[in-house]
């Protein structure tokens, strides 16, 4: 049997060499290899052989095949070579029309997926709003001086006898009471982002900006809570590098109030032309004024609450490596720009 | 507002070792922000940003008792330096034999007054005047900081953050003031020589003669000013009624340094030890002398009240547990009386921290602040999580603008603030915008959208520009409807290939849509066509008028009811079991025809279940037409039939022939 099979093998290998197609090479795996084939039935006759030499054969029986299958694949790419059309996979593709989601939007939604997975509700409120959520319910009666601090734009209609003034509402803030008379009891975890509008227009302010606002009430809310909520904001969004701090500030809507670092990223802390002291400002944040809980009907007896409202586009800026040097190209229609992100 | 002051000068009231980089730092920390330190000579500016709770803190003084409270929280030793002035020798009196005085109240809760006496105004001692050099007064009068009588004034101001105003006491008619609210329509002429015309309610002084010799806590009148031949000075020292002060000053725009500090509230209790350092200051520096007798109204002195608040407060709040003993250590480091009753603490507010303290908040912002933000922990808070699903709106917003990117469009963010010629008859209107380009809120994004397109109209590809906004529609007695919008325009498509964009958006959202062609505003003529979803108009798509451009508009709220994905998952279709026949076929059509109806009159047919337009060649059209029977293969036979009730519809409807 051994002798069948060497035969087999040369006949076989003889032929392959002398092929002139791949047609050819095909009719020569199938005469060796396929149903009935010649190798296909010395395989077969194993079985007839007896059992001390079974071993063996089938050793000879796979070497053979080994060598029969690596000169027809030879064989076969030979012939390709020779046959091959001239091809160039890395010729440029014709593309479909390749449209870009603007800058504020990937970041809004970035943001918003960021608080969403620790439990946040996303929502929008009013642009144009009354003097009565924009201001009054957040502890701000008329003619306070706190008022100054946000440029606000007046729209021209008629007083209302309730709600006072209509307004372009100059921060996310005024989502707060919205949200409070929404949900009617706590718990409530709010992220609400929209445009805001203040007089202002220079490298780093424009008339039109975005905010996020984030309020929170519940039963035990603490500084601690806000802390931790807002180092997850900034480790997601910034990276897991960067540490907050938070520092005494006054809003009249929160007590107490902070102002809320972030740790360069340029420097890493130690101090550089682009921060101040290794820190940069993030924004506002506190913990619920008990009269804004009270303007939502929340009982500040029970629940207590943090808030905190920050410039989309000022996160925007902040990221490392983005380099866009004035606010207002955030805005423009250039596509070349647009194009970019 | 921002104060500057010098290191050196902060030192007369702090004894410290700490540097000013430390100084900067802490009190950053823990109390007011310290933007910047600036190297000055030998000397060092700090640039303090005062927020409005915190007028205390807006003098030279209030700095050193925040740093004596702060600095030793981190180990860095600190002590206040009392001032020392000379009460004995003075005597405060309600009435006096220099001055008659006749003064409301409610509007200057305490007015105190002194005359000294043969002033000699020499040049200001170069001390005063380089501490006074880094602090940008809005306000100086014509002789600026070369006026000693004006330095001493604002010297006070900085030193203890009491603004202090002086007369040319020769100047006073008949030596009388009646201290009043103005009446609308009243005129003065202030020192910086500007007439006012008084819109009422301002608080005034009118001398004997019944002339306005002061806009009180704003500046004063040009009838009254000291000058160089000024030999006696009364020296004026108030705590003014906040609320006059801020709205004359916001009213006049006269927003000068004494009204921006009297208007947040100042400490009546501030007014006598101020008098005291100016009547001091007056004597060593202009040789003159002080009467004996200080005029003092001040009918309801500051009684001192307390604020409680209990342990467990406390410690839910800060999210930690701290000792009494520390709470305690705390506050008394900020001049607060401590006492605790079992676990409720009594808290005794001083004067000048009346305005700014009232609720145990205020009391626990105190205590977390000295205790120090950054030493606390941070933690997610636990509890239940709000159990409303955030509304679909959002989720939608964002399929369409991945669906319209992915099919070529670029989104653009254009400004809500339009000029007139934007917005349809009824708008919104700013009482105060920037400019007359920014004068209304838009009522539609198409002139901002295609206004974007203009902007790139130089690049040679074909683009297409969209944005998601809002615009406003006024409603009365209401705030505006502010209803979201799609808007886009494709610029280098021809008007199919821009209309395949949108009805491949409309696909996957999986819309059946009509367009119905109407003349509408901003469009060419019978260049626009009207989208309905059965009856609801969802939107808009034409050629807009003088332009080749073509622009699309959805209404955000009506598409979204209409799309099935973004409420309810669209129920399945079971796949045919029979096979559909598919053929194409060919009509002459008459000039003008609406293709889109004859699309609709094909799919209106029995067993006809999709049509579509294939290709056009002059008048001939080529629609390819798939026939298919849920229940059976069609026969060659049923199928002719059905082309054959097609060829009679589309000749007695449109006139079309079949083309062989």
């Amino acid at each position: 049997m051994q002798e069948d099979i060497l035969n087999t093998k040369n006949q076989a290998l003889a032929q392959l060499m002398s092929a002139e197609s791949v047609n050819e090479l095909e009719q020569i795996r199938i005469d060796y290899f396929g149903r009935s084939g010649k190798f296909t039935n010395l395989i077969k006759d194993i079985k007839k052989a007896p059992p001390e030499e079974r071993k063996h054969i089938g050793q000879t029986l796979n070497e053979a095949k080994k060598s029969i299958e690596t000169l027809l694949e030879g064989q076969k790419n030979s012939f390709k070579e020779v046959a091959r059309e001239w091809f160039d996979p890395t010729i440029p593709g014709e593309k479909p029309d390749v449209g870009h989601i603007h800058l504020i939007t990937l970041t809004i939604e970035k943001i918003s997926e960021i608080f969403t997975r620790i439990g946040f509700e996303r929502a929008r409120y009013p642009e144009v709003e009354s003097d009565y959520f924009a201001f009054e319910a957040l502890n701000m009666p008329k003619n306070h001086p706190a008022r100054d601090e946000w440029e606000t734009f007046f729209v021209d209609v008629p007083e209302n006898p309730k709600s006072g003034k209509t307004v372009l509402t100059p921060h996310t803030s005024s989502g707060q009471v919205r949200e409070m008379l929404r949900v009617g009891k706590p718990p409530v975890r709010m992220i609400n982002i929209a445009k805001c509008y203040r007089r202002q227009s220079d490298i780093s302010h424009v008339p039109m900006f975005h905010q996020f606002e984030g309020l929170v009430i519940d039963k035990g809310i603490s500084i601690v809570n806000l802390k931790g909520t807002l180092d997850y904001f900034a480790k997601a969004f910034f990276g897991k590098d960067r540490v907050t701090r938070l520092r005494p500030y006054h809003f009249q809507f929160t007590e107490p109030s902070f102002e809320i670092d972030i740790s360069c990223g340029v420097c890493g802390g130690k101090g550089c032309k682009v921060c101040k002291a290794g820190w940069l400002e993030l924004g506002g944040a506190g913990m619920v004024h008990p009269n804004v809980l009270k303007a939502g009907r929340v009982d500040p007896k029970i629940y207590s609450g943090f808030a905190f409202g920050w410039g989309v586009e000022r996160v925007l800026m902040m990221r490392e490596g983005l380099g866009i040097p004035d606010v207002r190209m955030i805005y423009s229609t250039d596509l070349r720009y647009l194009s970019q992100f | 507002m921002d104060i500057q002051i010098l290191d050196s000068w902060l030192r007369d009231y702090l004894e410290t070792p700490a540097n000013p980089r430390e100084i900067a730092k802490y009190l950053s920390l823990c109390g007011p922000s310290i933007e910047k330190v600036e190297k000055v000579g030998n000397d060092h500016v700090y640039h303090i940003e005062i927020t409005t709770n915190r007028i205390d803190c807006a003098s030279v003084y209030g700095i050193a008792r925040e740093a004596s409270a702060i600095l030793p929280r981190f180990g860095i030793k600190a002590k206040l330096k009392e001032f020392r002035l000379d009460s004995k020798s003075f005597t405060f009196a309600k009435k006096v034999s220099y001055l008659e005085a006749d003064i409301d109240t409610n509007l200057c809760p305490r007015f105190t007054a002194v005359l000294i006496r043969n002033v000699v105004i020499d040049k200001s001692p170069k001390d005063v005047v380089d501490r006074l050099q880094e602090q940008k007064q809005p306000c100086r009068n014509a002789k600026g900081r070369q006026h000693l009588v004006v330095d001493i004034s604002n010297f006070v101001a900085l030193a203890v953050g009491q603004p202090v105003h002086t007369f040319d006491y020769d100047k006073i008619k008949d030596q009388k003031m009646i201290l009043r609210e103005s009446k609308k329509g009243e005129k003065i002429r202030t020192l910086d020589g500007k007439d006012f015309v008084l819109p009422g309610g301002d608080i005034v002084i009118e001398d004997g003669e019944g002339r306005l010799i002061d806009l009180a806590g704003i500046m004063g009148g040009k009838e009254s000013a000291i000058d160089e031949n000024t030999k006696n000075v009364l020296l004026f020292v108030q705590h003014y009624n906040p609320s006059n002060i801020r709205r004359t000053s916001m009213a006049l725009a006269q927003r000068t340094a004494a009204a921006t500090i009297f208007e947040k509230g100042t400490d009546a209790e501030l007014v006598g030890p101020a008098t005291l350092l100016a009547v001091k200051l007056f004597e060593t520096l202009t040789k003159g002398r002080a009467d004996q007798n200080i005029l003092n109204i001040y009918p309801q002195p500051y009684k001192v009240f307390s604020v409680k608040i209990s342990e467990k407060f406390i410690n839910e709040r800060l999210g930690i547990e701290i000792q009494k003993k520390e709470i305690t250590a705390y506050l008394s480091s900020l001049d607060f009386e401590c006492k605790w009753e079992g676990d409720t603490l009594d808290v005794k507010v001083p004067s000048f921290r009346a305005k700014d303290i009232r609720a145990p908040e205020d009391i626990l912002e105190e205590i977390a602040r000295i205790y120090g933000y950054h030493n606390l922990p941070s933690r997610i808070m636990d509890g239940d999580i709000p159990d409303r699903p955030t509304e679909v709106k959002f989720a939608f917003e964002n399929n369409l603008r991945n669906i319209i990117s992915g099919f070529g469009g670029t989104e653009i963010y254009t400004l809500s603030l339009v000029p007139e010629s934007f917005v349809d008859e009824k708008h919104l209107k700013l009482k105060n915008p920037l400019g007359p380009d920014t004068l209304c809120l838009r009522t539609s994004l198409m002139p901002s959208v295609i206004g974007a397109a203009k902007e790139n109209i130089g690049l040679k590809e074909r683009f297409h520009l969209f944005e998601i906004a809002n615009v406003y529609i006024p409603r009365s007695n209401d705030l505006p409807d502010e209803k979201m919008i799609l808007g886009g325009v494709l610029s280098g498509y021809s008007y199919r290939r821009a209309k395949g964009v949108v009805e491949a958006l409309l696909e996957r959202l999986n819309i059946d849509v009509i367009f119905k062609s109407e003349e509408e505003k901003g469009f060419g003529a019978s260049r626009c066509a009207f989208i309905y979803y059965a009856d609801v108009l969802v939107g808009k798509i034409g050629i807009a008028e003088n332009t080749e451009l073509v622009y699309y508009e959805f209404y955000l709220e009506k598409l979204m009811k209409s799309a099935k994905y973004s409420i309810n998952t669209p129920s399945f279709i079971k796949i045919p079991k029979y096979p559909a026949q598919i053929e194409d076929v060919n009509f002459n059509l008459p000039q003008k025809t609406k293709i889109g109806e004859v699309i609709e009159q094909l799919k209106n047919t029995k067993f006809v279940v999709k049509a579509e337009l294939v290709d056009i060649y002059k008048d001939s059209y080529t629609f390819r037409v798939w026939y298919q029977d849920q229940t059976k293969t069609l026969t060659d036979k049923e199928v002719h039939g059905i082309r054959n009730e097609i060829i009679s519809s589309l000749k007695s409807k449109f006139g079309g022939n079949l083309k062989e």
